[in-house]
Order: structure tokens, then C-alpha cells, then sequence
């Protein structure tokens, strides 16, 4: 059982990486890399030459390519030379100045060493020209770039991927020599009173910590991160984009880590569990504010995150159609060829044939005008109505889906030789129908509750979409229409990998309901 | 009674000399699989209707649009045209037949032609792709089914491909080669003669093993012989059902995608495209957003109940 376990999961990661991979592939080469810029304004703000430097800084963050500016390598070169002063070198500033000249900056020395250092790592030279007006001075954006340039291969872009995927906080993480002792400890909670394990040298000073918000453990330890997005939430982290509420900043009435035990108290959305180290200076307000360097925080909103609202919908939408689709079907195949299955396998093929999007919006189109319940999810007077129609539309395709097998299966062993002999036997219909036949049907069943929990986490493209639901569901498409490659990379990820722990889940489960099936090849087999 | 007694022997009865071949012959009505499939079919009177119901839907559509071309920006420079409810589109228009009997959409254009010339386009569309997937998949399926080896190649690659959300496929495909109706055709039949071949594979394995095929093998029928006599026949009945869920679910995917705006390009009128541009008003411009939902789905039922029937009269066992 283990080793085939074993063996399975390995098959998934390496199906996994070779979808990446191919989308990767798909997506980082045939899509033209300037439709990023289509709807920024900081390349839309810049011209000339900036704007070509910028798009190089760009590509950089998002992977396509790795780049040195021909300053950055003046900077090294005077700093090992000189010293920290080297800025107010002569031969420092002649040399930076030289690429201003277009006629003469391949004579200087510094570039090059610049362009055959780099020529000799494989990258290539770009020279922007500076642009100048007729009297010499140079256009706005205009200035002379130098820069080396190298294309990132499809496998180290997929290994920096992957390597940057999970990352685990520890105390050795910060590097400052202010820092005199690092640990990571159980101390008191100054906020709620319980305990939690603070860090001192870890990027979070919280690394375990209790709260009122669902699910009351949290922790700053183990990061997931599935790249950063492009276009549609420029530069953010895609799974704090899915994970972190998204409604109105949430106040409260609280201290400041100095202040604790003094009582000046602020309202502020602030989380003070959630702070994180300051890299940078501290200013005053800082340094009055928090004993120690963690100040930099994020802050508290109402409402749930992208995920939580798909999965609430779909985990509600789900067990309904479970408990309503199973009882049916079952309802269906005792009472074949009568009306009631004669209905149901017409709402069956309705769904089967119907393109989603005809019944999701005549389910929208009823329950808004019949049933008088809000339409768009934001509009809602009362926020719990506006999850009514979304779950509906969700559930009610699904019970279909499964008053549809469970018949099937239901009739596939009315047919078989146990039943036969239960009946001779003496048994009621019942008794056969609810011990013997369900069960057996509910094998098939079994495998695919898993994978329809697990995917209330992708989300419903359609619903979210009609309802204006603020979830996941949508991730891929509107990233799709907004050329962002990073969400699209990080989506793919994400649904591979649901999928294919379901499918193993769903293994696991249906050996567990029915003891005949094993993994382990018998011998003699 | 006496005089019939009188009658000899012989005058009853007269020698015939024996016939070899007459004497192999079977007296039994003649079976035709074919003929016995359509008997059993147009049993059914609902069958009638629904083939009514299709050459109607199918006529509309590649008749419709010969005699009155769809150009959705015939009025586009007349805004007084735009979201006309069908009354009021029949009245500013003067009648004008049955063009406006469905009033007029977003740009001034007559919904009722719109309609009929995108059911075509996804028509086409539908058995194109349904034609080519089948092809493909059920060759795969059917010596991936018979052959060890190419059994255990093939699952590597179904166990990769599979395991990706068919949507993810298809939409970054769709974002990657552009939205023209070629490519659309090429992204659909990429991957999805896959899961066919999959299906027919599993069919195929378990009529493989049955002794009279095991027979046909130790006699040394060859493999492609095998294959196409023994096996496939057996399996009408079930790519007549795959068909019957294949072809509705090539429609009902390009209205998702153009839906979710990763669908066919805008000079290509389509259904999905029809259903997307109406859905934000659908509840103040309601005359735009149900016929194409309402032809879709048309379509879709349609083609779905008749295939279902029309493979339960392929099943050899409804002959009777």
C-alpha cells in the first residue's frame, strides 16, 4: 500500500511538472510579452529610453529574462576600487558619462570590460541610444542606456518556480546586525491573552498564533506561493490575493506593542499579528510605537477571501446535492419507468444537453423575478441571501450529475445475481434496496466526493460570473483577458494539483468503503 | 371424399432431384442490421417529431442565412434602432416580415437573422470537431485497446493530459493560437479525441478477451482484421452514444468560451457571442438574450435525445 502510494504521488509530481512545463512553455514564448504593459501606467508615463529600461526591469521581475545595467557594474567595479565615496570618483563619473555618447563610449576602458565580461556569460549587449533634442539635451526619457542581457531557459524559469513555491520562515532569515539574540519561543499574547510563538530573526514576528477569525489557529511559518501576478494585481502574490479578505478595513479598538500596559489606546485596522520585519529606516512614529524592528503590518478587513467565498458556496452546493441528488436517484431506480423517474431523467437530460449558461440564467432569471432574491452579489441588502441563487445554480446541476449514476448504478445491480438471492430469500424490497443495493452502488459514488469537495476551491466560472461573486472562479479567465501570465502559471498549478489529489483521495476512499478493492498485486496474479 | 382417395399417389407427389446448394439455404427472414436499426427506431413516434424538430432547426440554418445575409452593422449608424423590443422593432421597421420578429439588438441588428446565421456557424462547428475527435479517437481507442504496448505508452501520456481541467486546456490554448474558427477547431481537436480513445479503450479491452474473439486469433486473423470485424462492430451502439453526448457538448463549449471571452474572433457570428453581448442587460433586453439560449438549446436536446435513441435501436438486443 505505501510503496504504491509512493509511487503514485511521484507520477503526480512529475505529470504535474510536465504541465507546467508545457504551460509554461505555451505561454512565456507564443504570447507577445508586450501586452503586459497595456494597461500600466507606469510604462504609459514614461517614454523613450526610460520606457525601454523599464520594460527590461519588467521582464526581469517576471521571469522572461535576467539583465545588468552597465551602472550596476560601474557601481561594483568603483565601490571594490575606491570605496563607498566612489560616486564622487572623476574616473567613476567619466566613465558612467561616457555612454551618453553615442560616437565614442566603445573607445572607454569600462565598457569594454563591461561588454566582454558579459559577452563571454552568454549575454547579449543592448545599447538604447540617447535620444537628444538638436542642441544636444537629451529628450525627456531619452538617456543613454548599456545594458546585458540574457534570455531565461523554460527549465531554470520552472526551477525558480518551484524553488520559491513553499518557503519556511526561520531565525536565521533576517539578516541585521542589529539582531543580538534569535529565537523562536512561546510567549504570552499581549492581544488576547493565550499564547503564541514569537519569533525574533524570522520575516514575522508571529509565527503561531490564536484569534477570533475562522479557523482560529493561524501561522506566518510555511508560506505557499504560486508566483506573483502581472497585469491584474500588478506585483501582489497570488495567494494573498486569494487569502485575504476582501471587504472593508475592519477597525478595532487596540494598543500599539509599545504601548501595552499604558492605556493609550487607537483605533486601527492594523493586525498586529501579522507584522512583519522593516528593512528599511524607521521613523519616529516607528520607533515610539513598537520595541523592536517588526513594524511593517498588514491590516484586518471584514468579510471573506476569494477562496472562502468559493469555497463556502461550493462546499454548501455540494453536500446539498448530495443529500438531495443521492435519495433520488435511488427514488428513481426503485420506481423505473414510472412518472417520477420519467421527470427525472427529463431534468436529467435538460442539464446534460442544456449549455450551462441557458439554465444558470433562467435559474437567475427565475429566482430574481419569482423569488424576489438579489440579483448581483455586491447589491445585496442582506449579505446571506446573496449566497442563496449562486449555491442554487451550483447545486442543482450537480444533483443531476448524481441522481444520473446513482440510477445507473442503482439499476446495474438490481440485475445481479445477490439480489436475486436475497429476494428469494424473503427479504423486503426495502431491506434490499437500502442494505444491499445502495450500498453496493455508493462504491462508484464514493470516488468522486473528494474531487467535488476539493473543487468547490477552483470555483464555478459561470455562477461567479453571473452573480458577480467575489471568488476564484474567475482567476483564470479574466487573467486570460488580461494577459497575466503569472496568475495563469500559478492557476494551472493550483488546479492540477487539486485534481490529482483528488483522484488519489478518491482511490484511498473508495478502498477503504469496499474492502475487495486493494492496491497491492497479488501474487500469481 | 372418395374421389380425392382415388387420386394416385403419384399425382400428389412428384420427384425432384436433390440440389446441394438450394439444400444449404436458409429459410428464415433475412436480418439487415441496418434496416433492423431504422425499424426499431421509427418505432418510437416521439423520433418523428424530433427529427421534424431537426431538419427544421437545420434547414433554418443554412437556409435562412442564403436568402437574408446577417450583417450585424446594417443600423449600427442609427441608434434609434438599438435594443428595439420585438413590437416596437415591427412597428419602426414597418413589418418587414420575419426579420424583426424577434426585435433588434445592441447594434441595431435584426435578432432573427442573428440567430439562424450563428446556429450554422455552430452547427459547423459542432460536427467538424464531434468528426474529427470520433475519427481520431475511436482508431486510437480501438488499437490502444488491442495492443499490450501501446497500452502502457498511451496511459503514461492519458494520466498526464487527463489530469490537467479540460478548461485550462482549452482556454490558454485559446489565449495562446488567437480565436479564429480554425483555431478554434485545432484546439478542440488537440486534446479531446483523447478522453474517446480512453473510453473506446476500455470497451474494446473487454470484448478483446471474449473466446470468440481468442478463437478468431488462434485461426490467425490478423490484428487490423480483428479489430474492424470482430470488435468494432460490436461497439455501434456505443459510438452512436458517445456521439449523441459529443456533438451538444461542442456547442454548448464554444458558448462557455465566448462567454467567458476566450471565444470565436468578432467576424465570426456564433452563438456564445450572441449570448455573451446580451447577458449584462438580460433582464431589461430579454427579447436579445433567449432566442440564441433558447436555439442552443434547442439544438443541443435535440441532437442529444436522437442520438440516445437512435443507440438504443443500434443495440442489437431491442431487434427482437
Amino acid at each position: 500500500m505505501k510503496k504504491y502510494l509512493a509511487k503514485r504521488i511521484a507520477f503526480s509530481i512529475f505529470s504535474l511538472l510536465v504541465v507546467v512545463l508545457t504551460v509554461m512553455t505555451l505561454v512565456y514564448s507564443l504570447i507577445n510579452r508586450t501586452v503586459i504593459f497595456q494597461t500600466d501606467d507606469a510604462w504609459n508615463k514614461r517614454s523613450n529610453n526610460d520606457r525601454s529600461y523599464y520594460e527590461y526591469t519588467m521582464y526581469q521581475k517576471y521571469g522572461y529574462l535576467e539583465f545588468v545595467n552597465y551602472k550596476t557594474f560601474l557601481a561594483q567595479k568603483y565601490e571594490a576600487k575606491v570605496g563607498s565615496n566612489y560616486t564622487a570618483d572623476k574616473a567613476y563619473s567619466a566613465d558612467s558619462a561616457i555612454i551618453q555618447n553615442e560616437k565614442k563610449y566603445l573607445d572607454n576602458d569600462s565598457v569594454k570590460e563591461f561588454i566582454s565580461t558579459y559577452e563571454n556569460e552568454g549575454y547579449k549587449i543592448v545599447y538604447l541610444k540617447p535620444i537628444l533634442y538638436s542642441n544636444g539635451k537629451a529628450k525627456p526619457g531619452g538617456t543613454g542606456y548599456l545594458l546585458a542581457t540574457k534570455e531565461r531557459h523554460m527549465v531554470v524559469r520552472l526551477w525558480d518556480y518551484i524553488k520559491q513555491i513553499i518557503k519556511v520562515e526561520s531565525k536565521n532569515d533576517v539578516q541585521d546586525p542589529t539582531i543580538t539574540e534569535r529565537y523562536v519561543r512561546w510567549e504570552k499574547d499581549p492581544y488576547n491573552g493565550f499564547y503564541a510563538r514569537v519569533g525574533m530573526g524570522t520575516p514575522h514576528k508571529y509565527q503561531l498564533y490564536f484569534d477570533s477569525r475562522f479557523p482560529f489557529i493561524h501561522q506566518n511559518k510555511i508560506h505557499l506561493n504560486l508566483g506573483i501576478s502581472f497585469t491584474k494585481y500588478r506585483g501582489q502574490e497570488i495567494t494573498d490575493v486569494i487569502t485575504q479578505p476582501t471587504g472593508d478595513l475592519k477597525t478595532v479598538r487596540t494598543q500599539y506593542p509599545s504601548k501595552i500596559g499604558t492605556d493609550e489606546y487607537v483605533d486601527t485596522a492594523i493586525d498586529f499579528h501579522k507584522l512583519s520585519w522593516n528593512y528599511g529606516e524607521l521613523t519616529e512614529a516607528d520607533k515610539a510605537n513598537y520595541p523592536d524592528k517588526y513594524t511593517v503590518a498588514g491590516y484586518q478587513r471584514k468579510g471573506l477571501s476569494m477562496l472562502e467565498n468559493s469555497f463556502v458556496i461550493g462546499l454548501i452546493a455540494t453536500v446539498c446535492a448530495y443529500f438531495l441528488g443521492l435519495p433520488l436517484g435511488i427514488l428513481m431506480a426503485r420506481k423505473k419507468d414510472s412518472l417520477v423517474d420519467k421527470i427525472g431523467m427529463g431534468y436529467i437530460i435538460f442539464i446534460i444537453a442544456v449549455p450551462s449558461l441557458g439554465y444558470i440564467f433562467l435559474f437567475a432569471a427565475l429566482g430574481t423575478t419569482v423569488l424576489n432574491l438579489p440579483y448581483k452579489f455586491a447589491n445585496a441588502q442582506v449579505k446571506i441571501l446573496a449566497y442563496v441563487l449562486p449555491t442554487i445554480s451550483l447545486a442543482l446541476p450537480q444533483v443531476a450529475g448524481l441522481m444520473r449514476w446513482m440510477r445507473r448504478y442503482m439499476i446495474d445491480q438490481m440485475n445481479s445475481d445477490y439480489v436475486k438471492f436475497a429476494r428469494a430469500e424473503g427479504m423486503s424490497e426495502s431491506e434490499i434496496f437500502n442494505q444491499h443495493i445502495s450500498k453496493n452502488a455508493m462504491i462508484p459514488i464514493v470516488h468522486g466526493i473528494p474531487g467535488n469537495i476539493l473543487g468547490c476551491l477552483i470555483g464555478a466560472i459561470i455562477t461567479e460570473r453571473v452573480y458577480s461573486v467575489p471568488g476564484v472562479g474567475n482567476l483564470l479567465t479574466t487573467a486570460i483577458n488580461g494577459h497575466d501570465n503569472g496568475i495563469i502559471i500559478a492557476c494551472t498549478v493550483f488546479y492540477t494539483s487539486l485534481s490529482l489529489i483528488s483522484l488519489i483521495l478518491g482511490d484511498l476512499l473508495m478502498a477503504k468503503v469496499d474492502p475487495r478493492i486493494t492496491f497491492e498485486s497479488k501474487a500469481g496474479r | 371424399m372418395e374421389n380425392e382417395k382415388r387420386i394416385a399417389e403419384n399425382e400428389l407427389f412428384t420427384f425432384i432431384d436433390h440440389d446441394s446448394i438450394e439444400s444449404e439455404r436458409i429459410i428464415a427472414p433475412r436480418y439487415s442490421y441496418w434496416r433492423s436499426v431504422l425499424r426499431v427506431f421509427f418505432r418510437k413516434k416521439s423520433n418523428w417529431v424530433f427529427i421534424a424538430l431537426f431538419v427544421l432547426l437545420i434547414g433554418c440554418s443554412f437556409i435562412i442565412p442564403i436568402f437574408a445575409p446577417y450583417s450585424p452593422y446594417e443600423n449600427v449608424t442609427v441608434p434609434s434602432t438599438y435594443h428595439l423590443s420585438p413590437a416596437k422593432a415591427m412597428s419602426y421597421f414597418g413589418g418587414g416580415g420575419l426579420k424583426w420578429i424577434l426585435g433588434s439588438g445592441g447594434t441595431g441588428n435584426s435578432i432573427f437573422y442573428g440567430i439562424w446565421s450563428s446556429a450554422r456557424t455552430s452547427l459547423v462547428l459542432a460536427v467538424i470537431c464531434a468528426a474529427i475527435n470520433m475519427t481520431i479517437g475511436i482508431i486510437v481507442g480501438a488499437l490502444w485497446g488491442y495492443s499490450k504496448g501501446v497500452d502502457q505508452v498511451m496511459l503514461v501520456i492519458y494520466n498526464i493530459i487527463a489530469n490537467v481541467p479540460y478548461i485550462l486546456v482549452v482556454t490558454v490554448l485559446m489565449y495562446v493560437i488567437g480565436s479564429g474558427f480554425g483555431s478554434f477547431i485545432f484546439v478542440f481537436t488537440l486534446t479531446g479525441w483523447l478522453g474517446i480513445a480512453y473510453f473506446f479503450r476500455t470497451q474494446v479491452m473487454i470484448i478483446r478477451d471474449r473466446e470468440y474473439s481468442l478463437a478468431s486469433r488462434c485461426l490467425g486473423t490478423p490484428t487490423l482484421r480483428i479489430v474492424s470485424k470482430n470488435i468494432l462492430p460490436f461497439l455501434v451502439s456505443v459510438i452512436v452514444t458517445l456521439l449523441a453526448s459529443e456533438l451538444p457538448s461542442y456547442i454548448s463549449l464554444e458558448v462557455f468560451l465566448s462567454y467567458i471571452g476566450a471565444g470565436l474572433s468578432a467576424n465570426v457570428n456564433s452563438l456564445g457571442r450572441m449570448i455573451q453581448e446580451a447577458q449584462t442587460a438580460f433582464l431589461i433586453y430579454p427579447w436579445e438574450f433567449w432566442p440564441p439560449v433558447a436555439i442552443a438549446s434547442a439544438i443541443t436536446i435535440i441532437l442529444y435525445v436522437l442520438g440516445q435513441n437512435l443507440a438504443d435501436a443500434s443495440d442489437p438486443r431491442t431487434h427482437m
